[in-house]
């Protein structure tokens, strides 16, 4: 709070100081130009002041600004539309142009950052403005993407601060390569990669203990983007979109335009936000029980024993461990320049405090832009710079996490007593335990195993547009991208998660990126007679990405190993304080003392040097004091060739030449082409326009194919480190393919777009179909006669198809109130076509989280499926039973048991304008889609589910008795009485597949936003001023049993599918409260 | 107009052209693994190879080997036993019911932990003419593939194996193994015969530090071990079985003890550099001999009825608090009947019975139970109780005890010489307890009276803990239980399979076993239950029971 009234301090006295040139005489006046019909903003309108050569042109968001003196006119002209004069009397104007034959102005920018008017397009865009972005004032700005685009889904991985989100456009198509789509900023591929925890053992880049993509997250690298540097987002779903990208787009492309300067005046822009955060999901538990079995009390976390004897104390522990979340956001921008020369500078400072204690997320955002014209705007050059830090202290997550122990742990226990406070000792639960044979306390947990994230990057782009002709335009995109991440993960000596004789784990690792990219293009434009216009385009991009990492594990802390040798101090940590040799420091406490004491007698005790250095484990070259490396580098050359009859029959074709250096050789040239048709019948057949009831109608449909590529290196089977004693190399398990081809995609997709009642009514479906072929499947295990236990092969297929409906509905529109629907549906179904001949089952292994369900596929079986192990049943289908115990016989087969792909998907997006009130509200609904609830089996097992509320119920299990006769016509029916309280293995040994929920639904309200604009002049000058009020995640309706099946068991580093519906132990998204004030000067 | 056009179009071209081959060069740049090489010296990829013919521990896979299989086929053979009643393991069961890989891991060190590392260091070696190697590489393999089928049977890949395209494999039939393993064995002698070209002693211990210090005369005989064993194989088979091959080999095999073939671990790095079964690795914390080695210990064994304590019981097995030796019996645990109170054995690593928790140190620990012992692959006292099996076998009695004898003798200098360290000194062999334990004719007959019993039954003292899957192979060959044709007891005196110890009525045989005993384990789970069905569903190995398949070597 402090901090902001020294901002506020600040900026107040920046307004008294502010030039005398604002109060000028000649002032500026800017407004936004949008069409009549249908409200969307048109681009390159020309505003003229009457009689002068002043002229200006609207950018993408129809925004305009333009010097007049008093009692001057502005004139607005646009191709297609009635021109207008305007008197302006304040500083902001709007104006609504109305067609003049219907066309729509509407502008977006596709691929290689070209903007076109959508009406050409074949193929299916959708953008998102970044107000809308900014208004959820979600940091991560992903997060505020889903329900506001037809067929994105978000798989937000947990709602621990600082965590990784993925998004996935029209389901998923690789099965063991990436999904996500590739990220363009300003036509610039930008980085999103999440650090992947697996270095195959030091054979790549990840941490060198090689951890499963699920004990800590890391941020997705685009979330580095300040979202307030946003002005909007198109998303292009299908490969025909991205066909110009080429493989890296396989996935579709997120294409963002950020914010440039917008006058050459000084103009001033600052909001900022108060969140306050809250956990209020939460899976239910049964507290009644203590610990034992069978009903017989034992010292234990499972909760068979005996009821609580009346009047036991209980204690609120949920309560004890989480924390009010509180972040604050201060953003603030600045447009000034130079007669054709404009800046904009923008910074932005983030920081969050987690609702988990000790979970803190930092970010600081710097960019600066200019876009400056030379020779009469013959040539543009934009460059920027940007500046991004963040740091974030982590907690760990799914096993091992603070969760599962917060909700296993008894609640006669007052969590807050989770440490000796002479000792520091992790305090025992059950005496006599050893500290690492027990849970750990949630609250120590969080306290001692724990990591932390750094990072730093800069980015820096050109764009260079240059038209020396009026028939020829050349441009071109340079970036360059570059960050430094170092972190830590550490697991305590005493923690649960280690064993005594591992005193404690420490993973160190430090990764670099670099990526340069550029493109090329020329692009001639002819007009052949009246009727055909022709277009022609050319181009070359390249790309270089290379990640460097070094990155150490070891374990045996050193002050532990002291603790280990000495018999009264097993497993305890820092007995003796020692330094980095392992040497006793003189004077050094002889007892157990704390992290704040060390870190005065060790300096950074998260380094390495704690660790026993012969425990050491580095990857590869680091072992030579090198980094490890992956490098991509790729050529492509495209081209582009549109023909355009009276403007309303469209018909492109383009053609993509690529060369990747992740391919043998012989298979590193591959080229696809795409083709896409647009037609505007309501154009063609004006008699459709009568009556007022449809203006515009367009069918489209497009073709292409694209190319997927293999991992870095997948290619070559290589030798890693033997450590056994003598040293040296062993060959790894990857039987890596030296004569992999690309994955080929194809897709075709129709769609048709309609405009009714004078633009009240936009509707906009499509349906798509993917095949994607000769997929490669990475990593699939098959005999070890082959030498190798896992293997790569060009062998998968799956195909994809969905249908996406985007319905936009004015509801209401009147002077003084507004009301804007619209829908986003979405309908997806997917399968695995082929898998590797003999492959019964191929799966991620990030994905096998708990016991034995995982995210494995089968032939013919969905794309998103879950195997797991489920109760064995005769041929009949009938449960077969133990004949001894009446307890069903489990079936340990991973068998197809769910799919996680929900039936259909719908945002609903609502925004109401009354007077000076905005509400926005995003609604977004899933039906369908089954969830494996791993906490629930986690807690099922521990006696802690609702599941095992009536355990003293006698039953008799359905089924038939496996005593030789299951399968035969006559089998024994099951008699046997069981209560399960006296036989807890009926809960113990419940399979897997008991714990998938079927057709899970939601319906939740994502975001909601209450904005006040105060009146103009409301203080003297502000620009503009506005408060708001936003809420996430507020409300939730679900049949789930669990906290929120909106969670995902992985982070967004996994490969494939991914665990989204794997629920085990991971944190829902808390909700939130956000207030703040936005400003313009 | 058209002319500029075309100029440009020229231009374009010619600069794509130039632009593309420097493109190409650069991306050819990025392609190889930079972090992990295609091809390293072979000196380097021998450790790997030889570690595992105990455990593997590389950076992709540990655990793979004999001493991770070990641990159960101990309890088959009854080496040693569970601590607590009805391990499924002790009752010679297995975890198929939960798609377990327990009881493959000598698959996986065979195919994966060995495959194409052996493979490379063939291939590479022939380039290099480093023919040394090419020999330790082969003797290796032969050996791997012997361990493989002695456990695996006819279920084994041989003609397809190795074969990175392939999708799947057909199984082969133990005899063409057996071949093969004669085949290979012969080719090494060849090489390892070799001197000139890049062959030398110095160079070839860079790879074998841990094994026989580039020493070839010392592998020649471990591989004449290996022809000694598979020529053995097939006592059970009177047309085949012949007698005077097994001798040949067993006289050009190992003679002394310092021609053992051990493995050793350095002992000072990460956890693969101490043995599988050390207190610093702890995996055999529930482990503890049983009655029948210890009663063999205390002299109360009916072969074997001294009435005193073996001079060789404080180096292999543990005493109890009460300074005596007793076990436990299989399936029972610290339950087991007879035992009295203080009289339950202390546990590998020298700890209470009560205790699986490893010590910090192994400062008492004995045996192959060290953080690094030297762990026996085949000893001089093993081929000498070999020799006298074969000679017993052709009649040769005289012989056939001096063989015995010999045996014995091997086997106490190993123990001196090679386990003496942490054995009180009170308790260690003195020249008089060994000539008083050999001159007792309980234990050394006149050869008249020697059987076969005596001999199988020392052998299984001196292979005990380390000899696991050879003494499994010898009790399969007398089906466990098989009577001495000459004295009517079992040959396997006193020893007691599962399902016969019980006295409460309940069979303590593992339910799926339908009343059979173990006979070999099922190939690796996920090496080929996922993905070789065809031929899993050939040799039966859906079965429950398909353990419990007696093999082609131990058959008439």
């Amino acid at each position: 709070m402090r901090k902001f009234l020294q901002l506020f301090l600040a900026l107040s006295l920046m307004l008294i100081l502010l030039p005398p040139a604002l109060q000028a005489q000649e002032r500026t006046v800017s407004g936004t130009i949008i069409s009549e019909d249908n409200k969307t903003p048109l681009s390159g309108v020309t505003i003229r002041v009457k009689g002068t050569r002043r002229i200006v042109q609207t950018d993408a968001n129809g925004k305009f600004s333009i010097k007049v003196n008093p009692g001057e006119t502005l004139q607005v002209s646009y191709v297609g539309y009635q021109t207008v004069d305007i008197k302006p009397d304040g500083g902001t104007v709007g104006v609504s142009l109305k067609t003049a034959d219907n066309t729509m102005g509407e502008v977006v920018v596709t691929a290689m950052d070209i903007k076109r008017n959508p009406r050409e397009l074949g193929y299916s865009v959708q953008k998102v403005s970044g107000t809308d972005i900014q208004e959820t004032q979600r940091e991560n700005f992903l997060n505020s993407l889903q329900g506001r685009v037809a067929g994105l889904t978000l798989d937000q991985t947990s709602g621990i601060a600082g965590s990784s989100s993925a998004v996935v456009l029209r389901g998923f198509n690789s099965l063991s390569l990436s999904n996500q789509p590739l990220y363009v900023v300003d036509g610039v591929v930008t980085d999103n990669s999440t650090l992947n925890e697996t270095s195959s053992g030091g054979a790549t880049n990840g941490l060198a203990s090689d951890k499963p993509n699920r004990v800590s997250d890391y941020q997705n690298r685009i979330a580095d983007i300040n979202p307030s540097d946003i002005e909007s987002i198109t998303v292009l779903k299908g490969p025909e979109a991205t066909a110009l990208y080429g493989s890296q787009a396989s996935s579709g492309a997120i294409i963002i335009t950020t914010r440039k300067a917008k006058t050459n005046k000084l103009a001033i822009q600052y909001d900022n936000s108060f969140r306050f955060q809250k956990v209020t999901r939460w899976p239910e538990t049964l507290d009644g029980y203590s610990g034992g079995l069978n009903t017989l009390p034992s010292n234990s976390f499972t909760r068979f024993g005996p009821a609580y004897a009346p009047g036991t104390q209980l204690y609120d522990n949920k309560d004890y461990f989480f924390r009010t979340g509180t972040a604050m956001t201060h953003n603030l921008g600045l447009d000034f320049g130079f007669k054709e020369s404009k800046f904009r500078v923008s910074g932005s400072y983030f920081t969050q405090k987690g609702v988990v204690p000790n979970n803190d997320f930092k970010r600081y955002n710097f960019r600066i832009s200019n876009t400056t014209k030379f020779f009469k705007n013959m040539l543009e050059i934009i460059p920027s710079f940007a500046y991004i830090k963040t740091e974030n202290h982590k907690v760990t997550r799914s096993a091992g996490g603070f969760l599962l122990g917060l909700l296993i742990w008894p609640s006669t226990n007052d969590i807050r007593n989770f440490e000796n406070q002479e000792t520091g000792d992790k305090t025992d639960l059950f005496d006599g335990v050893s500290a690492n044979g027990e849970y750990d306390n949630p609250l120590w947990n969080v306290n001692n195993n724990k990591g932390r994230e750094d990072l730093s990057r800069k980015t820096y782009s050109l764009g260079v547009n240059f038209n020396p002709l009026k028939w020829l335009s050349l441009s071109g995109r340079f970036g360059y991208d570059t960050y430094d991440q170092d972190g830590y993960l550490f697991f305590h000596p005493q923690s649960f998660y280690v064993t005594s004789g591992t005193g404690g784990t420490l993973d160190n690792y430090w990764r670099h990126y670099e990526g340069y990219n550029h493109t090329v293009t020329a692009t001639a434009k002819k007009q052949v007679g009246k009727n055909w216009n022709l277009r022609l385009m050319g181009g070359s991009m390249w790309q270089d990405y290379k990640t460097e990492m070094y990155a150490v594990y070891g374990t045996n802390i050193v002050d532990s190993v002291g603790g280990l040798l000495n018999a009264a101090g097993n497993g305890k940590m820092y007995l003796t304080p020692r330094d980095a040799q392992g040497i006793v420091i003189p004077g050094g406490v002889p007892a157990i003392i704390t992290d704040k004491q060390l870190s005065t007698l060790l300096g950074n005790y998260m380094d390495s040097a704690v660790t026993r250095p012969l425990t050491r484990l580095r990857l590869n070259r680091n072992k030579f004091g090198l980094p490890n490396y992956v490098q991509t580098r790729q050529v492509a050359f495209f081209g582009e060739f549109a023909v355009n009859y009276k403007n309303f029959i469209f018909l492109n074709y383009t053609h993509r030449f690529e060369e990747s250096s992740t391919l043998p050789k012989k298979n590193r040239r591959y080229d696809y082409p795409g083709g896409s048709m647009s037609i505007i019948l309501s154009d063609i057949f004006a008699s459709l326009k009568k009556g007022n009831i449809l203006s515009y109608w367009k069918i489209r449909t497009s073709l292409a194919s694209t190319a997927r590529l293999n991992s870095p290196y997948s290619t070559q089977s290589v030798l890693v480190d033997n450590l056994a004693s003598g040293g040296g190399y062993s060959y790894g398990f990857f039987n890596n393919n030296a004569d992999l081809y690309p994955e080929k995609q194809s897709t075709y997709e129709l769609g048709t777009e309609l405009r009714l009642f004078k633009g009240r009514l936009s509707a906009e479906i499509t349906y798509y179909n993917t095949l994607n072929k000769g997929q490669i499947i990475e990593n699939f295990r098959l005999s070890y006669a082959t030498s190798f236990v896992l293997n790569t092969q060009n062998a998968g297929s799956t195909r994809n198809k969905g249908l996406e409906i985007v319905l936009d509905y004015n509801v209401a529109k009147k002077k003084d109130f507004n009301w804007d629907m619209r829908f986003n549906f979405n309908r997806m179904r997917n399968k695995v076509v082929a898998l590797p001949k003999n492959l019964s089952e191929y799966y991620i292994a990030d994905t096998w989280l708990y016991l034995n369900a995982r995210g494995g596929l089968v032939k013919n079986g969905p794309t998103t499926s879950i195997t797991a192990s489920g109760y064995a049943v005769n041929n009949a289908g009938q449960v077969i039973i133990d004949a001894a115990t009446g307890i069903p016989t489990v079936d340990a087969t991973f068998r197809v048991r769910g799919d996680r792909n929900p039936n259909f998907t719908c945002g609903w997006n609502n925004s109401f304008r009354w007077k000076n009130w905005r509400l926005n509200m995003l609604w977004d609904l899933k039906v369908g889609g089954d969830i494996y609830n791993g906490t629930n089996q986690f807690l099922t097992r521990s006696g802690l589910s609702k599941r095992t509320a009536d355990r003293f119920v006698p039953r008799v299990i359905e089924g038939v008795l496996n005593d030789g006769l299951q399968n035969t016509a006559t089998p024994t029916k099951n008699t046997i009485v069981i209560i399960p309280a006296y036989n807890n293995n009926y809960y113990t040994t419940m399979p897997d597949g008991e714990f998938i929920e079927r057709d899970v639904n939601w319906f939740r309200l994502r975001d909601m936003s209450l904005i006040y604009q105060f009146p103009k002049n409301f203080i003297k000058r502000f620009q503009s001023l506005s408060a708001f009020i936003t809420g996430n995640d507020l409300i939730l309706l679900t049949n789930y049993s669990g906290a929120d099946p909106g969670v995902n068991g992985n982070t967004a580093g996994g490969r494939g599918v991914g665990a989204f519906g794997f629920d085990y132990g991971t944190l829902p998204s808390p909700i939130s409260i956000n207030l703040g004030i936005k400003a313009a000067f | 107009m058209k002319k500029t056009f075309n100029k440009i179009t020229c231009s374009v071209a010619a600069a794509a052209v130039l632009l593309l081959s420097s493109c190409s060069k650069k991306i050819d740049e990025a392609f190889a693994n930079p972090n992990s090489l295609v091809r390293q010296p072979i000196e380097t990829l021998l450790p790997g190879v030889i570690a595992n013919m105990a455990i593997q521990h590389s950076a992709n896979g540990t655990l793979y080997g004999p001493q991770n299989d070990g641990q159960y086929i101990g309890r088959f053979i009854q080496n040693w036993a569970t601590n607590t009643s009805l391990n499924q393991y002790d009752r010679m069961g297995d975890n198929f019911i939960n798609n377990s890989d327990v009881m493959g891991s000598i698959w996986a060190m065979h195919y994966y932990g060995m495959g194409k590392n052996i493979t490379q260091i063939i291939e590479w070696g022939t380039e290099e003419k480093k023919w040394d190697y090419v020999g330790v590489a082969q003797a290796i393999r032969a050996w791997s593939w012997l361990t493989l089928t002695d456990v695996h049977a006819e279920a084994v890949i041989l003609k397809q194996a190795f074969r990175p395209d392939l999708l799947v494999f057909k199984y082969d039939e133990q005899e063409e193994v057996y071949e093969e393993i004669k085949r290979l064995c012969t080719r090494a002698i060849e090489n390892l015969s070799k001197t000139g070209d890049g062959v030398s002693a110095a160079n070839l211990a860079l790879g074998d530090q841990f094994m026989n210090g580039g020493d070839v005369n010392k592998w020649k005989k471990f591989v004449y071990g290996v022809m000694a064993r598979t020529y053995h194989r097939i006592t059970n088979k009177a047309a085949l079985y012949q007698p005077d091959s097994v001798i040949y080999y067993c006289d050009l095999a190992m003679q002394t003890n310092a021609e053992n073939t051990s493995l050793k671990w350095s002992n000072a790095g990460g956890s693969g550099t101490y043995s599988y079964w050390s207190p610093f690795r702890g995996n055999i914390g529930t482990l503890r001999q049983t009655k029948f080695i210890a009663d063999l210990m205390r002299g109360v064994n009916g072969q074997f009825p001294t009435g005193s304590n073996d001079p060789r019981a404080p180096y292999i097995i543990r005493e109890n608090p009460n300074g005596t030796y007793r076990g436990i019996l299989p399936a029972k645990g610290g339950a087991s009947a007879g035992l009295l109170l203080g009289d339950s054995s202390n546990n590998f690593w020298g700890g209470l019975f009560q205790s699986t928790t490893a010590p910090g140190s192994d400062a008492n620990c004995r045996y192959v139970f060290t953080n690094a012992p030297i762990f026996p692959i085949i000893s001089a006292a093993e081929i000498q109780f070999i020799k006298a099996e074969a000679l017993f076998r052709k009649g040769l009695k005289p012989q056939a005890l001096t063989a015995y004898i010999n045996g014995i003798n091997l086997n106490f200098d190993q123990l001196i010489g090679d386990y003496q360290t942490n054995v009180p000194v009170g308790m260690r062999i003195s020249p008089t307890t060994r000539a008083a334990y050999l001159a007792n004719p309980l234990v050394v007959p006149a050869s008249a009276s020697l059987t076969l019993s005596h001999i199988m039954m020392q052998k299984y003292v001196a292979m005990y803990a380390w000899g696991l899957v050879e003494t499994w192979v010898d009790m399969r060959r007398y089906h466990y239980t098989d009577l001495d044709p000459v004295t009517g007891n079992q040959v396997y005196r006193e020893f007691a399979p599962p399902n016969t110890t019980s006295t409460s009525g309940v069979n303590d045989l593992y339910p799926n076993n339908s009343g059979k005993l173990i006979y070999r384990h099922r190939p690796r789970y996920n090496s080929e239950y996922l993905y070789n069905v065809d031929e899993l569903n050939r040799v039966g190995a859906f079965a429950l029971d398909y353990i419990t398949k007696e093999h082609w070597f131990s058959k008439p």
